[in-house]
């Protein structure tokens, strides 16, 4: 629970408090099912965003002890079940972070698998080992008793919430506030004036680190900026 | 625990059958009957395993005469929720309470068809008692039913997957009316119905009566099914709020929602909590297990579609290379009447070869197969259908590499290369097994993402959390956010 501010080092203080929520998903079978690359293109077309949502931001919360060779699930079925690995190559660098809106990703997918398509017609009808299954994501957001007023705070807060916490404030977030940027930052940049710290935190790369190096990254950028006084 | 200190026996020798019409035969004339020659031969061959061999003589003793535990052990208090803050974290631990506040009063029934064996009640023995200590009142009930019930819903699960069946009004019957029996003698008052799997599913019947949402929770693949089976249950199905598979590729169409829910396993069970080296010694030695030699080991029943004798072929494969042992160790489950036979075959393919373990263990082994697993070099699962198959989860977690057939719900546990290893053939078994063996790292790296991916996913608590999630959507507590 957030407490009283104590014995503070820290001489900033925010105007509006930093709620930490966390996340929990469901998955949900959707009725489109995938068993060639053209298959996927059309399921990819017409999958509700709650899908593309989940096989693209979701996925990458599931595997981030994984730190190489996973990205999205696209990708690694292109790969692993198509052995399209051009393909899978290209969605593999699909960088969540890029999108702010799952329409805009739902295009960027498109495009990629078309113009994949258009270069290999033949890849499109040959048949994958095992099909593509789509899943819905069905977020439920659970808030936490943890609040932030100052950076000790914030600190104290990042070290206790779970992992979801983190990857709903620091990947999730650029859905809900359309911006190339997280709540972390946005916070440190509009409540604390701390600009440098909130852009360091931005740039932390969530694909070569698993998310408790991510909590681990930020806290480091907290804990200096809190030793600056 | 109590050890069997009297001369055991070998695992797949048999009682005399008295009342074997060969028995009676060879009683009267004073000869050997067929069956008796063919059992004497049976043991011969079994004996023959341990004569040429080099192995030393405790070795041989143990794999003879393995001491199984006749008895079964107390069972150990059930973990509190508590307890899971070591292995996944008070964050964690505290998103479960957060989530579980909103229900807080809500009643749940749980239905299964068996109270002991597998893997359903398995989940159930330790879900129930976190969902009452969330104060989420949670009741568990057991269908009953006769010798009938049990060979049709036999029937059906065989169908299910894909088998042959000749459904007679008769047999339709027999079901519904075994539902319906069960369905007299419960009360539903609770505010959520679970029923898991076809045998009860009948018990939505009671729907219309009750004020409750109900979920059909079903933990076998429906890919294939006899139609005519799959026909007879599926208006039973369509009268759920909600059904929940454990693989997406389980599924049929259905005009209700369909959730993935993964199976799971306990860390802090028998079976999958740690133990010392101490323990993990003792067993391989009540057992004759070598543990300075690579140990291949395979737990499952004996059942055909887990293929015992496709994993034997492997090993054989594999020892031309590489000096190894293999453990195939299960036993029936209550519902499983042809594990005998299965056993049969998987004794007689082992041949002579003395490093073939062959383990017939009670239904209390979980401290001994936990042990087995642990020792193990290479965990395999070379099933050829499979439900979700847990004993993939319970390797993953024991930070071991595992092989295992591409099948059922193995391919969502085993990210190929990755996270395990999948095959689809004897002999690509064979390959990544010696592969594994001769890669060391990339056997270790496997084994310590297999342990995080399992962690993430087919823990009890991630269980306990889908479970918590879908009442608060079912009930409206919370309303799934929008992506877009």
């Amino acid at each position: 629970m957030a407490t009283a501010p104590q014995a503070l080092t820290s001489e900033r203080w925010a105007r509006a408090p930093f709620y930490f929520n966390s996340a929990s998903h469901l998955l949900r079978i959707s009725r489109e099912k995938a068993s060639n690359l053209q298959e996927l293109l059309e399921a990819v077309r017409s999958c509700s965003d709650a899908c593309i949502f989940q096989h693209t931001f979701q996925t990458l919360e599931e595997h981030h002890f994984i730190r190489e060779g996973f990205s999205n699930d696209f990708s690694h079925w292109a790969f692993s079940a198509c052995n399209e690995v051009g393909l899978a190559e290209r969605l593999a660098a699909l960088d969540v972070r890029e999108f702010t809106s799952i329409t805009a990703l739902r295009e960027r997918l498109v495009t990629m698998i078309e113009s994949y398509l258009a270069k290999n017609p033949r890849a499109g009808s040959r048949p994958a080992t095992e099909p593509f299954y789509l899943m819905a994501a069905e977020l439920v957001v659970v808030p936490t008793p943890y609040v932030a007023r100052n950076l000790e705070e914030f600190a104290d807060g990042l070290r206790k919430v779970s992992i979801h916490s983190i990857y709903y404030h620091f990947i999730d977030a650029r859905l809900r506030i359309k911006l190339n940027n997280n709540d972390f930052s946005v916070w440190l940049d509009q409540e604390l004036d701390l600009g440098a710290a909130a852009d360091r935190i931005n740039r932390i790369d969530i694909y070569t680190s698993t998310l408790e190096g991510v909590r681990r990254n930020i806290l480091r950028t907290i804990e200096s900026e809190i030793a600056r006084g | 625990m109590k050890e069997e200190k009297q001369k055991p026996k070998l695992v797949a020798e048999k009682a005399p059958d008295p009342a074997s019409p060969g028995t009676n035969a060879a009683d009267q004339d004073g000869g050997p009957s067929v069956k008796e020659q063919s059992r004497e031969a049976d043991v011969e061959t079994k004996e023959r395993r341990f004569r040429q061999t080099d192995l030393p003589t405790h070795f041989i003793e143990r794999r003879r005469h393995p001491r199984i535990q006749t008895e079964p052990p107390p069972p150990p208090a059930p973990p509190r929720l508590e307890d899971y803050s070591a292995i996944i974290g008070k964050p964690e631990l505290d998103e479960i309470r957060f989530l579980a506040r909103h229900l807080q009063g809500k009643t749940v029934k749980m239905v299964n068809s068996t109270a002991v064996g597998g893997g359903v009640a398995e989940i159930l023995n330790r879900l129930i008692p976190l969902m009452n200590e969330l104060e989420i009142p949670t009741k568990w009930e057991v269908i009953t039913g006769g010798n009938d019930f049990y060979e049709v819903t036999k029937g059906f699960h065989n169908a299910l997957h894909g088998g042959e069946f000749n459904l007679t009004q008769q047999i339709q019957d027999i079901f519904m009316s075994y539902n319906e029996q069960n369905r007299q003698r419960m009360e539903f008052a609770e505010d959520l119905f679970v029923i898991h799997d076809p045998q009860p599913a009948g018990l939505i019947r009671s729907k219309a009566e009750t004020r409750g949402r109900w979920i059909w929770r079903c933990h076998i693949d429906l890919s294939n099914p006899h139609p005519g089976v799959w026909d007879f249950l599926k208006p039973l199905v369509e009268q759920y709020d909600a059904t929940i598979f454990s693989s997406p590729a389980f599924t049929r169409q259905l005009n209700v929602p369909q959730y993935l829910f993964f199976p799971s396993i306990d860390p802090l069970s028998e079976k999958n909590k740690e133990l010392e080296e101490s323990t993990i010694d003792k067993v391989c030695d009540d057992f004759g297990i070598d543990r300075s030699r690579p140990i291949l080991c395979q737990i499952s029943r004996f059942d055909r579609l887990k293929d015992p004798v496709g994993v034997i072929e492997a090993y054989k494969l594999v020892k031309k290379y590489v000096d190894c042992q293999l453990v195939l160790a299960g036993g029936g489950a209550t519902d499983d009447p042809e594990g005998a036979a299965v056993l049969e075959e998987v004794m007689t393919a082992a041949g002579d070869d003395p490093d073939v373990i062959i383990l017939n263990l009670p239904p209390w082994s979980a401290l001994e197969i936990n042990a087995l697993q642990r020792a193990a070099t290479i965990i395999i699962q070379k099933s050829l259908k499979e439900g979700f198959g847990l004993t993939v989860t319970e390797g993953l977690w024991k930070e071991k590499p595992v092989v295992a057939g591409a099948v059922g719900g193995i391919p969502t546990q085993i990210i190929h290369k990755l996270t395990g290893v999948l095959v689809h053939s004897v002999e690509g078994c064979a390959y990544q097994i010696r592969y594994l063996l001769t890669h060391p790292e990339f056997a270790a790296q496997l084994g310590k993402n297999g342990r995080e991916h399992a962690k993430e996913n087919f823990l009890i608590t991630v269980n306990l959390k889908r479970w918590l999630l879908l009442f608060q959507i079912l009930l409206g507590v919370a309303k799934p956010s929008k992506t877009s």
